[in-house]
């Protein structure tokens, strides 16, 4: 990843309809992710199974929902209401991934969010960071340095799931189901938002770089919880089923966020105590 | 202010445990605290040896008065305040916070705001807020640290 920035884009307003385009919905996808991850890490504050792993769910929930709000607030920028953004959208217009549609219901599930999904994003994020699109550089280093705690707790609990044939069973089907949508998430190979950001220096790396970078950083740890099939299996050659994807809401399936978690994040309930 | 600043607690659990109050450390005052009456969770402002040069000063100084809203520290011995500038009547001041979600930022930002117009000379004070560089522990103050440690968090 260049660190050279010899063209940089003070404003959105100086990059091309198309790249301008890909890159906002680059960051709303990833604060409407961040947002939605929050609620199901705070759906485990009061249930997790050691006091100090639920008061984690607390950090990393306060966390992504700060993350969420710098993120939409970088939407300004290219002439959009974070507010609107925020508090009034339905849930077709949610930029979400599929794994967080509702709530999930087990431990291991929440950890393949925390471990692989979550990771996801942060490779992303750390693509504009290195970018030549200015105004998010001093946005985002204190969002990536938070997220180190949320890996290293994820990673945590996959280890100590390991230790037993049920844990690691678990583990294993929970990360499948997450896995594909993870590496999906960067996009197709193909000419595509990732390509497109690549090479207008908006981004530092190709959906297909971002995927192996994240590869890199999550399949040391599943081969030390004893997932090394798992790890085969994904491998950056593995074949991706695109069959119901949608690059513009950059997730699979037509649904979005559901009317609980829709309601939640939009703070429906609370709409008229919002003053600003 | 920061879960950053890690709290050391030993449980009852652990061999050679002592708690706090067989060490004979004094909880009064932390329970007069919550009514107001603890003097060591009071802000201590710096004394300064001469008035200020400018309107900067004036306005850094000021800022050694605008407390944490949880802990008796400032926000520039927190390691908050990355940069003053005055020009003419107004101040620009560029602060960041310890957590991305600090639920805090609009109260400091208003007692940021309230302390500064209270500075004879300052008319109007605008707040940067950034992330960059991202706040440590390690950007508390010497005297930071001492206050911190009076009010019981080791750091």
């Amino acid at each position: 990843m260049s660190l050279v920035r010899t063209d940089s884009f003070k404003s959105a307003d100086e990059l091309s309809n198309p790249v301008r385009e890909a890159l906002a919905a680059t960051l709303l996808s990833l604060a409407d992710n961040k947002r939605i991850l929050g609620m199901r890490y705070g759906e485990w504050i009061l249930g997790a199974p050691t006091l100090e792993s639920g008061i984690a769910c607390s950090a990393m929930a306060q966390d992504e929902w700060g993350h969420g709000r710098i993120l939409y607030a970088t939407l300004k920028d290219f002439g959009l209401d974070p507010g609107v953004l925020e508090h009034d959208r339905p849930a077709e217009e949610y930029l979400s991934s599929e794994l967080l549609d509702s709530a999930v219901e087990e431990w291991p599930d929440l950890l393949a969010l925390n471990l692989l999904f979550d990771a996801a994003l942060s490779v992303q994020v750390e693509a504009l960071t290195n970018s030549n699109y200015e105004p998010i550089h001093f946005k985002t280093r204190k969002l990536l340095e938070e997220e180190r705690f949320h890996f290293e707790h994820g990673r945590g609990w996959a280890l100590r799931l390991s230790e037993t044939a049920t844990g690691r069973e678990a583990l294993e089907a929970a990360f499948r189901k997450a896995m594909g949508p993870s590496l999906r998430w960067f996009g197709r190979s193909e000419a595509g938002f990732g390509q497109l950001l690549q090479a207008a220096g908006v981004s530092a790396g190709t959906a297909d770089s971002l995927r192996q970078v994240w590869l890199d950083r999550v399949v040391p740890v599943l081969a030390e919880a004893g997932l090394e099939e798992l790890a085969t299996e994904f491998e950056a050659n593995a074949e991706l089923d695109w069959s119901d994807w949608d690059a513009d809401r950059r997730r699979g399936g037509s649904g979005g966020p559901d009317a609980e978690t829709l309601a939640r994040i939009r703070g429906d309930k609370n709409r008229s105590m919002l003053m600003d | 202010m920061s879960r950053l600043v890690q709290l050391t607690r030993r449980t009852s659990a652990d061999p050679g445990y002592e708690s706090d109050i067989e060490r004979g450390m004094d909880f009064s005052a932390v329970f007069a605290e919550t009514i107001g009456q603890n003097p060591d969770f009071e802000l201590e402002i710096p004394e300064w040896d001469a008035p200020p040069a400018d309107l900067r000063e004036a306005a850094w100084r000021a800022l050694h008065e605008v407390a944490d809203p949880e802990f008796p520290i400032s926000l520039p011995d927190l390691g908050l305040v990355y940069d003053v500038e005055a020009e003419h009547s107004t101040v620009r001041v560029t602060v960041t916070f310890t957590a991305s979600a600090c639920p805090c930022i609009e109260f400091i930002k208003w007692d940021i705001r309230e302390r500064l117009l209270e500075e004879p000379g300052i008319e109007d004070v605008i707040i940067e807020v950034t992330w960059d560089p991202p706040w440590t522990t390690e950007r508390i103050t010497e005297r930071g640290r001492t206050a911190l440690r009076k009010a019981g968090v080791s750091i």
